[in-house]
């Protein structure tokens, strides 16, 4: 109950006006902190949310595939500087981030743990490869591609990208060159 | 043994099958279009420059594509033997290669896309007409859709080596290396030589979707640029690395049929977990071979890479044409297609890589890596090296699972592969000696001679790939009559 409790505790500092505008008027602040903290609020609580629905969640997720597919098309959609500039100006997509991305943290949270080496693994190299794109992306953009932050937001968030990118190659060379032999590797 | 593992042993040679027989068809098909390229630059007939620049982009990406296949079909084979892989990704990535591949052809042959295999930006974009935004979009989405299921297979891989061996550290051998274990044992070659695969090609995967949706946005929105230098180095890390890869997946046939053949057994030593370690990180940073004209590229870059180039694939190949001779040496080995063809794939491997080291060297690929000496280097490497061991190892799969027997004819095609591979790659050298260049749709007469007797040699080659894919398909037919039975009887 305390991880649900920490979740909806986040979900609503991240309401506060102060703190939401604070976070989205800067670009890599808005994309790579506020919007996977949403995530962790939904993964905090949606352990509760998973276990009550328990019947329904295992037929449409028993293997976790359906609810990976639908965490990588939401994030995906949240990588779009369109998106995130929508998000800024127009209320509904406001309110559709402050949906969308906490339902991303409950779906991982009952989709994740269900996959299988092979299905993580992809998934993992899947981010990775557009964690790597967006950072060219965002740095190499010739032009300003959201009217709500400068050039140079967007080329500090394509560096903070490309930062992630390097933490993921440095994190599955640590996994696959480290000795598994007493995991169960599925 | 009981009847549950026979019947998945059965399913899984059928798969592999499945493979060789798409490679094998594809890598025929290609060569008729290397023919009727070569033959247009000759001057022998006139298929126009548009056509031409559609021929020379199926067959750079349909042959890379299809060795690829073929090369994945006898990793998988005796990879499986040692450790645990998943038939249903075997299966997913047969079907992927063949969704990519008709939208490839689509893109191509439709919609008149012509980029080569290289797509380099800004190109997919700018065709002067020639091509639109789908005809790109349907080449570069195929070229996705194949690495999808090429990506499935060596996480596959990985996942099987980790489990097994605990990590790709130790699937290379490095507690051997580090005295941590005796030499006797390391993993086997298979289990090495795949670590290697699986390694530089999730890498180089991994560049080309990065390169390759960037390059499908800027089709989209021709305003949207990028740093062209990045993206032809993407584009390298890609190709270069992925094609490269192709005969060190071939080179598992050598290392598992030699030996059988020759009733020796062939061990692994540090030596060799040396040089496979060697190939393994500097097969991720040659590529640079191919920006050695890049006046951009930073010096330090360009120097790596013509040093890296000779140390790449030096070691391995010594160490295993070497090794190849010493196990036949006085070992009173039975030549067959299988040996014979695994035995000569020695020969054009290490005949070569000599011109491509030679345009390695940077004051010589100053001169020499616009002509057609480059495409002299990778016929002979490919032609005579990794597709040789493709069709080695469907010798040995038709007689180990069927047992069904060779004849003069296959002995012909052997001989007529051989000379005439030698006589493409050789019209190729010669041609760039002379200062042909390469990817021309039309030559003056002076550089006709060596394109026209390349084509009269393709079309011996394609007579030889025939005879030896015709006794692949004679095979699958009498497995299928007979449902494998000595194959069976050989299990039991």
């Amino acid at each position: 109950m305390g991880k649900t409790r920490y979740g909806i505790v986040l979900f609503v500092l991240l309401l506060l006006p102060p703190i939401r505008l604070g976070m989205e008027s800067i670009m890599i602040v808005h994309m790579l902190i506020q919007l996977p903290l949403l995530i962790l609020a939904g993964w905090l609580t949606g352990d509760v949310v998973v276990r009550k629905f328990y019947d329904v969640w295992d037929r449409w997720n028993g293997n976790g595939i359906p609810g990976i597919i639908l965490v990588f098309f939401i994030t995906l959609f949240w990588m779009f500087p369109r998106t995130l500039d929508e998000a800024l100006t127009y209320n509904s997509m406001e309110f559709l981030k402050f949906i969308s991305l906490p339902f991303v943290g409950l779906l991982l949270r009952g989709s994740w743990e269900k996959l299988h080496t092979l299905g993580k693994t992809f998934i993992y190299l899947n981010y990775l490869s557009m964690f790597g794109l967006f950072a060219w992306l965002y740095i190499d953009s010739p032009i300003q591609i959201c009217n709500n932050y400068l050039e140079t937001q967007q080329k500090v968030l394509g560096w903070g990208m490309l930062f992630i990118t390097v933490l993921m190659i440095l994190s599955i060379i640590h996994y696959v060159f480290t000795d598994h032999s007493k995991e169960n590797v599925t | 043994m009981n009847s549950m593992v026979r019947k998945e042993e059965r399913k899984a040679n059928k798969h592999v099958a499945s493979y060789l027989v798409i490679g094998g068809i594809v890598i025929g098909l290609m060569m008729i279009f290397g023919i009727l390229m070569l033959l247009q630059q000759g001057g022998v007939f006139d298929v126009g420059p548009a056509l031409f620049y559609q021929f020379l982009t199926i067959h750079g990406t349909g042959m890379v594509g299809a060795a690829a296949l073929a090369a994945a079909a006898i990793m998988y084979y005796f990879l499986r033997q040692y450790v645990d892989l998943t038939p249903e990704i075997f299966v997913t990535n047969l079907w992927l290669f063949l969704v990519g591949v008709v939208m490839v052809i689509i893109g191509v042959f439709s919609f008149e896309y012509a980029s080569a295999w290289t797509f380099l930006y800004p190109l997919p974009a700018l065709s002067a007409g020639a091509w639109g935004t789908l005809g790109a979009i349907l080449y570069l989405g195929g070229m996705l859709v194949l690495g999808t299921g090429f990506v499935l297979f060596y996480i596959d891989a990985g996942r099987a080596i980790i489990k097994k061996y605990g990590s790709l550290g130790k699937g290379l051998g490095w507690d051997i290396l580090s005295g941590k274990r005796p030499v006797d044992k390391a993993p086997p070659k298979a289990v090495i030589a795949s670590t290697m695969v699986i390694i530089v090609n999730t890498t180089a995967l991994i560049a080309g979707t990065v390169v390759i949706i960037m390059n499908m946005i800027h089709v989209v929105n021709p305003a949207f640029t990028f740093d062209p230098l990045l993206a032809k180095n993407l584009t390298y890390a890609f190709g270069h690395i992925f094609a490269n890869a192709i005969i060190y997946m071939g080179v598992i046939a050598v290392y598992e049929i030699l030996p059988r053949y020759a009733k020796r057994k062939w061990g692994v030593s540090k030596a060799f977990l040396v040089a496979w370690n060697m190939s393994t990180f500097f097969t991720l940073l040659i590529y640079t071979h191919h920006l050695l004209m890049d006046p951009s590229m930073p010096k330090w870059a360009l120097i790596m890479a013509q040093i890296l180039s000779y140390s790449n694939g030096l070691p391995v190949l010594v160490i295993t044409a070497y090794g190849a001779l010493m196990l036949v040496y006085k070992s009173g080995i039975k030549w067959d297609l299988a040996s014979g063809l695994a035995f000569l794939s020695m020969l054009g491997w290490t005949l070569g890589v000599v011109p491509a080291i030679v345009d390695a060297t940077i004051v010589v690929n100053h001169v020499m890596h616009n002509t057609k000496w480059v495409p002299g280097h990778f016929h002979m490497y490919m032609g005579l090296g990794a597709v040789v061991m493709l069709f080695a190892f469907m010798y040995f799969l038709a007689k180990e699972d069927s047992g069904i027997k060779e004849n003069w004819l296959d002995k012909f095609g052997l001989t007529c592969y051989t000379i005439s591979f030698l006589g493409i790659s050789g019209s190729f050298l010669v041609s760039g000696a002379i200062s042909t260049p390469r990817r021309w749709a039309t030559h003056i007469p002076d550089w006709m001679g060596p394109a026209v007797f390349g084509g009269v040699s393709g079309v011996l080659a394609l007579l030889a790939s025939t005879i030896f894919i015709f006794h692949f398909t004679r095979y699958m037919a009498l497995r299928n009559k007979m449902g494998s039975e000595s194959y069976e009887k050989k299990l039991a």
